[in-house]
């Protein structure tokens, strides 16, 4: 304020002072009813209430701990409700692809899996159409998907029926000059008409005099000596074919066909190329010739193959046990209608629905100390055999074992969330009494406490791991040993830190004066004020004790199958979702599902718990009340 | 300063020397698995005779005591207390006893002090001396793991940077998104995916990490999926940081007085907020090493590296325990040296604060 207003203000006061009497003043709400405390309008937030507003602020954490619950629920109900197998061993039902509903219409997940770089059973190619099948024995062919063959080639020079084409080819070694090489068998074409023998020459060394010359029976047809398709006619008669080889070291003939037509047939009457020509015999002065194919290609076929119908399609079994068979018969008494075939009393069928679909035999009685044993020669319905009514879906696939990768990831996780829970409770109940008492005795207690916390919290991993599974050997044991020995160092230090926040506050000296015990001071009036920090640490630290835990039994130090452990009545399985992430590793290349399924759930768990503990964060953090971003 | 850095120091040998102690004595009581075959068994004890953990008395069959004693050990054999082993050849006997266990660590950190010999390896590579097995091991680790820091570090800062400067963006939401799943996912489920994915299903980078006589390419191409899996949390945390850091300089007194005295927005950002963001994330990136190196035992088994993390798995798995308390040592020694530098690098990074200084 200026001095010269500062004047003029003192001035007017002076003025107006003496001017105003009592009287000049009245009440200015007189006429209206008296003013009380109000009730207010809006209604009280509490502290959780308010928590809870600040939780849902965020739509994302919000999806994300739906997602989170549905999960724990899963991990909680499949198991218990699963009808497929999740701990025997259905060695037939090994890595079944997944098989989800739905899906399975696009394409993908319809329980087909792609079989690469297969052999292919020689009877079945066809060349020309680039098509060919796998042998029978591993592949069915009813269950390869149609259309879904591709083929491919690759070089061969063996003699083996797989190998076609190529050329087959005579080289003089050595001192030779002189090879006969002769057909396999004698030809009989005395009833063919202008028959004619074709020879297809690849290539041939350049020497002039080198000559391959062509003799039927006796009768000589003609002299080759460069390459080319040569063609001679024959009388009918029945006789063997033989070239005679005239060549000096080091020459060679590539031969890539032989054929004897005729004019009344459509096809040769006798046709030699690539392996069939690999038969033909050598014979020679020296004979140390060599014969070898070359250039033949091999096919290869990758195809879809119905992994789902060949394991619970018709299945034929030749011994199977009557005394099995008796008590199957009996087991599905009500839908099995036996109708024996009306030409051989050994052989009948069943109605559908029965697990036995046709019985073709039976074995002669075997007779050991007093009882008959024999077989039947069965063909099964499998899926009903293994107790579905159709082919069922495993949505995840199946492992090893042949059980539901569905259920078992559930399990998994079950176990995982179990240890994850327990061992963070264990170490957040360590880790606030530790810090409470560091915090609030404070001065030498805290010092020497806080020196034992840091160097227990320096311990590497590695070295508390090598310990603990040295000494107690793997094991659920050994693994909370592991999660526990320093997992509750983080926790005391929070809770340290909120101590020396409000243990100098006003209330908690006011307590004191009335004579608060120490117990009293913690747990009523220090902690209950620091409790949203300490909670949140604690839920974070959950995700965190699931990641060391998967990472310990994935590494094989923790738990793994076979370490079965029950808390209560419920059972938990030794295989954690670390355990079926490294059997998944060990199938990698074969049944990549093995991995994705596990790896995507536990994925989902660890995002959806972080987010989760940074909702809490924030609706513990009253500082952010009424914060609009 | 001088005072504090004495201390500290003088405070992480204190530690070092407990790990390792209580490594050593816990690794020592726990059961032991010396090689089945009989003649190996032998060496293997006289090798822990040379290290001191066990000593060896001659009994000879003339003698009258010795020759009870000799009927009892051949009776019982290692059930009997103290005995460890016998080595029985007509008429004389071996036996070796066991040492009191501070006796035996006594032993063994003469040997480390003076000669430097951390002991042999059981059963990994039988007779080799522990430390040379490391030597060999640890560059392929170290490098592998520097390769991760040196790429992790740009990409974490450019990605924070980013999303700080355009905060509440759909590129920042976008970051944020994989900042969360970088924290989250495990990194040995991340190496498990990106193998799968880009070794098996594309066939672009190897499924295994090449053996070293193995020349070409493929050398370059192995080191991207494990370097990619390492670095996966590490940018996250990076990131996140940054930002943090970063939103908090933006809003800050002296980067307005930039502003005001005229300088652009880049140059404020870059001159001003960024050098004062880097402050607190030194110590991170210091401590991230530790935490690449211990992640890397994981990817270094699932990618079959030939590094420590490999070899410690093994150690493991055969009971291997000199060879485990040699590379338990070496994690145990980096990672508080870590420790060590980014308590220093405080007052060097930022010369505010002073460290050790009275209040």
């Amino acid at each position: 304020m200026s001095r010269k207003k500062k004047r003029q203000f003192e001035q007017k006061t002076e003025e107006t002072s003496t001017e105003f009497s009592s009287e000049d003043f009245e009440f200015a709400r007189r006429d209206e009813e008296r003013i009380y405390d109000k009730k207010f309008e809006t209604k009280p937030v509490g502290f959780f209430r308010d928590a809870m507003k600040r939780f849902a602020k965020n739509r994302y954490n919000v999806y994300a701990t739906i997602i989170l619950l549905t999960l724990v629920l899963l991990a909680i109900f499949v198991p218990a409700f699963t009808t497929k197998n999740i701990t025997g061993q259905e060695p037939q039902l090994r890595f079944l692809p997944p098989r989800i509903p739905v899906v399975e219409h696009l394409g993908i997940a319809d329980g087909t899996s792609r079989v690469e770089n297969v052999r292919v059973d020689p009877d079945t190619v066809d060349l020309e159409e680039d098509f060919g099948l796998p042998s029978e024995d591993r592949y069915r062919h009813e269950y390869i998907v149609e259309d879904s063959v591709e083929a491919n080639y690759r070089y061969c020079d063996d003699i083996a029926e797989s190998c076609f084409g190529g050329q087959n080819v005579l080289t003089h070694d050595g001192e030779d000059t002189f090879t006969i090489l002769e057909a396999p068998e004698f030809w009989v074409f005395s009833d063919a008409e202008n028959p004619v023998v074709e020879i297809d020459i690849e290539s041939m060394s350049d020497n002039p005099l080198t000559e391959l010359t062509v003799f039927i029976g006796d009768e000589e047809l003609g002299t080759i000596t460069e390459a080319g398709t040569y063609t001679f006619d024959v009388d009918p008669q029945t006789s063997r074919l033989h070239l005679e080889f005239d060549a000096v070291a080091n020459e060679y003939v590539s031969l890539n066909s032989v054929t004897l037509s005729d004019d009344a047939e459509e096809d040769p009457l006798y046709f030699y190329e690539g392996y069939d020509l690999a038969f033909w015999s050598i014979d020679g002065e020296q004979s140390d010739a060599s014969y070898e194919r070359r250039d033949g290609r091999e096919m290869r076929i990758d195809f879809d193959f119905d992994e789902y119908e060949a394991a619970f399609g018709q299945r034929e079994q030749s011994a199977y046990s009557s005394r099995d068979y008796y008590a199957l018969i009996e087991e599905y008494d009500e839908v099995c209608e036996k109708t024996v075939d009306p030409d051989d009393p050994e052989r009948w069928t069943f109605s559908e629905g029965c697990p036995v679909i046709e019985v073709k035999g039976q074995s002669r009685p075997i007779e050991w100390e007093g009882e008959e044993y024999y077989t039947y020669h069965v063909v099964l319905d499998y899926a009903v055999y293994q107790g579905f009514d159709d082919t069922p879906y495993f949505l995840f696939g199946t492992t090893s074992n042949g059980r539901d990768l569905f259920a078992v990831s559930w399990r998994a996780l079950r176990t995982s969330l179990f240890i994850g829970v327990t061992a963070s409770l264990v170490n957040i109940t360590i880790g606030i009494i530790y810090g409470s008492i560091e915090g609030y005795y404070g001065g030498k207690i805290d010092l020497l406490l806080e020196r034992f916390a840091e160097v227990m919290g320096r311990i590497p991993w590695l070295v508390t791991l090598s310990i603990a599974s040295a000494l107690l050997g793997p094991g659920v044991f050994t693994l909370f040993v592991i999660l526990i020995f320093s997992g509750w160092i983080g926790i005391s230090g929070i809770t340290r830190t909120q101590f020396y926040r409000y243990k100098r506050r006003e209330y908690v000296l006011a307590s004191r004066t009335l004579g608060a015990k120490d117990r009293r001071l913690i747990f009523r009036h220090i902690l209950p004020n620091g409790i949203g920090t300490i909670i949140t640490t604690s839920v974070l630290s959950i995700p965190m004790v699931i990641f060391i835990e998967s990472t310990i039994s994935y590494l094989g130090f923790g738990i793994g199958h076979g370490v079965d452990f029950n808390v209560g009545p419920v059972e938990f399985s030794g295989v954690s979702i670390g355990v079926l992430l490294a059997d998944g590793q060990a199938q990698m290349y074969a049944n990549p599902y093995l991995t994705v399924a596990p790896a995507l759930i536990i994925a989902i768990l660890m995002i959806t718990f972080n987010m989760f503990g940074n909702a809490l964060r924030d609706a513990f953090n009253p500082s952010l009340r009424g914060v609009e971003e | 300063m001088i005072r504090y850095t004495l201390i500290r120091t003088l405070w992480i040998f204190i530690i070092l020397f407990i790990v390792v102690s209580l490594n050593f004595i816990l690794l020592r009581v726990a059961p032991e698995y010396p090689p089945p075959d009989p003649d190996q068994r032998d060496i293997y004890y006289e090798r822990q005779r040379g290290d001191g953990f066990v000593t060896r008395v001659t009994l000879l069959e003339e003698v009258e005591e010795d020759a009870e004693r000799m009927e009892e050990i051949r009776e019982h054999g290692r059930e009997l207390a103290g005995v460890a082993h016998f080595d029985d050849r007509n008429g004389t006997m071996w036996v070796y006893e066991d040492v009191p266990i501070m006796q035996q660590y006594a032993s063994w950190m003469t040997n480390i002090l003076t000669e430097w010999n951390w002991g042999y390896s059981t059963r990994i590579q039988v007779n080799v001396p522990v430390f040379d097995v490391l030597v060999s091991r640890i560059p392929v680790t170290v490098q592998l793991n520097l390769i991760a820091l040196f790429f992790y570090i740009p990409i974490g800062f450019t990605l924070g940077i980013i999303a700080a400067l355009k905060k509440n963006s759909t590129t920042d939401n976008a970051i944020s998104t994989l900042v969360m799943i970088g924290i989250s996912v495990p990194n040995f489920v991340v190496m498990s995916i990106l193998v799968l994915f880009f070794g098996y299903t594309l066939g672009w980078l190897p499924t295994q990490f090449p053996a070293s006589d193995i020349v070409g390419i493929i050398q370059l191409t192995a080191v991207v999926l494990p370097v990619l899996a390492l670095a996966s949390n590490p940018i996250a945390h990076l990131t996140r940081m940054t930002r943090a850091e970063l939103t908090e300089v933006l809003t800050s007194d002296f980067l307005l007085l930039a502003r005001t005295k005229g300088l652009t927005r880049p140059q404020a950002v870059v001159r001003h907020a960024m050098r004062n963001s880097m402050v607190p994330l030194v110590p991170g990136i210091i401590f991230s090493f530790v935490g690449l190196l211990s992640g890397s035992v994981v990817i270094e088994q699932i990618y079959s590296i030939p590094g420590t993390g490999r070899i410690f798995v093994r150690a493991m798995q055969e009971d291997d325990y000199n060879l485990v308390l040699g590379v338990t040592a070496f994690y145990t020694i980096i990672s508080l040296f870590a420790v060590l530098l980014v308590d220093l690098s405080y007052g060097i990074v930022d010369p505010r604060i002073r460290m050790g200084a009275r209040k």
